[in-house]
């Protein structure tokens, strides 16, 4: 039977194993408990990381060698004990223990700290808009779609892809894949100043580029006629 | 004093970041500043190797992380150069053992001592670039005239303006001059046409860099003083540090120097 008074010990899954959590009380019961818990838990916790985090009590180097002893002797590692108190993460330091979880609120010194909320820029993209433009060079891994036209004042690098259910015009070099008339359009365009996409697409057409554009740095637009995409010079 | 936090990434691997963070590091201490380097690249670390300090290390980046250790204690003093610190990185675990947020913790207490903090940054784009990048005031990105090179830089770049750290200066490491000239290598207007970002840094082939590496003393530690690697490396620092170095004559011939300048002058 559990009386309200008795320490409690609770036992949770992290990242980088186990993290066993000891309440208040006098350290012979704590310590009471904690072999009893890990008897009875003996085939769950086999052969795991244990981070042992001990609140604001204080505990000396042979406590915390007697836990580690404890824990050793059935097949556990001790590997952090989280402390408040000062004295409690130098004796576990002694060890060679960790006294902190990465990423975790606290400074090095395992002291909680307050955290200064970081502004995160969110980029705003109007989606209501018909049109989306954008201002900038589309570098490679970045991937647009919108639903309308799409117009970039810059270059859409190699590896990028621009994606959209109306027109594409891009007011630069156009060097990455792009999909104009995405979503069954087959009138739609695409049109670019230095015209090199590793692939185009205009609704369900795909077209590859021949290998000597590189030559002709000229304005041009495709357009699908007569059932194929075909990319004429403009003016 | 306030040090500048400096990451040199670049995305794909083997373009030469960890050459460059040692010798960058090396040349700044050797500029009189207070430098200290760190391999970010948990679980391969090859930055205390290249610096000929792995025989020296007792605590690593993931021992100040999860509290073993002071932060003190982990950093390496080398003792060739003045105030040259190394913080290595650890062998045996991987980049899932540090955050994002230990890094700027662990930079926010170095800032206080030293001029410079050097990260290496790991290859790839997953949590070791973002730890690396995470405390960063200026990121220098490497990249080899070389596709697929390029093409990894141009995401990195991205990535690293996706985080307000960006834009990054560029450096082109490992131009062959000779090659270019035959058109079978990349110019490096073919590759600032692509990445559009500042030039740091050119730094040409360099037998000697292999050698020194495999030595443990970066060259411009080594006195080689005289390879034009070596001198790229310190023009690096020189720059870094506010100076206004123009770039090295890699070569004699006249139609290399002549399109680079004409770059350089904005035509």
């Amino acid at each position: 039977m559990i009386t309200q008074t008795a320490p409690v010990i609770s036992i949770k899954g992290i990242r980088e194993g186990l993290l066993i959590t000891v309440d208040e009380g006098p350290y012979d019961e704590v310590f009471h408990l904690l072999s009893a818990e890990i008897e009875q838990k003996r085939d769950f916790l086999r052969g795991s990381r244990i981070a042992l985090a001990v609140g604001k009590r204080p505990l000396h180097r042979h406590q915390l060698a007697e836990i580690q002893d404890l824990f050793s002797r059935h097949a556990l590692t001790l590997w952090t004990v989280l402390a408040e108190t000062v004295d409690t993460r130098t004796a576990a330091r002694q060890l060679n223990l960790a006294t902190r979880l990465p990423g975790s609120q606290t400074d090095l010194d395992g002291n909680v700290r307050q955290l200064v909320e970081r502004e995160v820029a969110v980029e705003e993209t109007t989606v209501q808009a018909n049109t989306l433009l954008l201002q900038e060079t589309i570098r490679s891994g970045r991937s647009i779609y919108h639903e309308g036209h799409v117009v970039i004042i810059g270059d859409v690098n190699p590896g990028a892809e621009i994606t959209a259910g109306g027109n594409v015009i891009v007011w630069g070099r156009l060097r990455g894949l792009v999909h104009a008339g995405a979503l069954g359009d087959e009138t739609a365009v695409i049109c670019a100043l230095h015209f090199v996409p590793t692939q185009l697409r205009i609704a369900d057409q795909i077209a590859i580029p021949p290998d000597d554009r590189r030559h002709n740095p000229i304005p041009e637009q495709a357009a699908i006629q007569e059932g194929q995409i075909i990319v004429e010079g403009w003016g | 004093m306030s040090g500048k936090v400096i990451t040199v990434t670049s995305g794909k691997g083997g373009v030469g970041k960890t050459t460059i963070s040692a010798n960058l590091a090396s040349a700044l201490a050797q500029m009189g500043k207070k430098v200290v380097a760190i391999d970010a690249d948990i679980g391969l670390r090859n930055l205390d190797v290249v610096m000929g300090l792995e025989n020296r290390i007792v605590y690593d980046l993931v021992d100040v992380v999860e509290g073993r250790c002071r932060l003190r204690q982990a950093m390496i003093k080398d003792k060739r150069v003045p105030e040259l610190y190394l913080i290595p990185a650890a062998q045996t675990r991987d980049k899932t053992a540090i955050s994002p947020s230990d890094m700027v913790l662990v930079c926010d207490q170095l800032r206080e001592e030293l001029d410079y903090i050097i990260i290496d940054s790991p290859a790839g784009i997953e949590r070791g670039f973002r730890n690396a990048i995470a405390p960063t005031d200026q990121v220098l990105i490497v990249t080899n005239p070389e596709v697929s090179a390029v093409r990894d830089a141009d995401r990195i770049i991205g990535l690293i303006e996706a985080e307000q750290k960006g834009p990054g200066k560029l450096i082109i490491n490992r131009i062959k001059p000779s090659m270019v000239e035959r058109g079978e290598m990349l110019s490096i207007n073919d590759i600032l046409d692509i990445l559009a970002i500042d030039l740091i840094g050119i730094v040409p082939e360099d037998e000697n860099i292999l050698v020194s590496t495999n030595r443990g003393t970066p060259i411009t530690m080594s006195g080689a003083n005289g390879t034009s690697a070596s001198q790229a490396f310190c023009n690096v620092a020189r720059r870094i540090n506010g100076e206004d170095v123009p770039f090295l004559d890699l070569m004699a011939k006249n139609s290399f120097m002549d399109r680079l300048r004409r770059w350089l002058n904005g035509n």
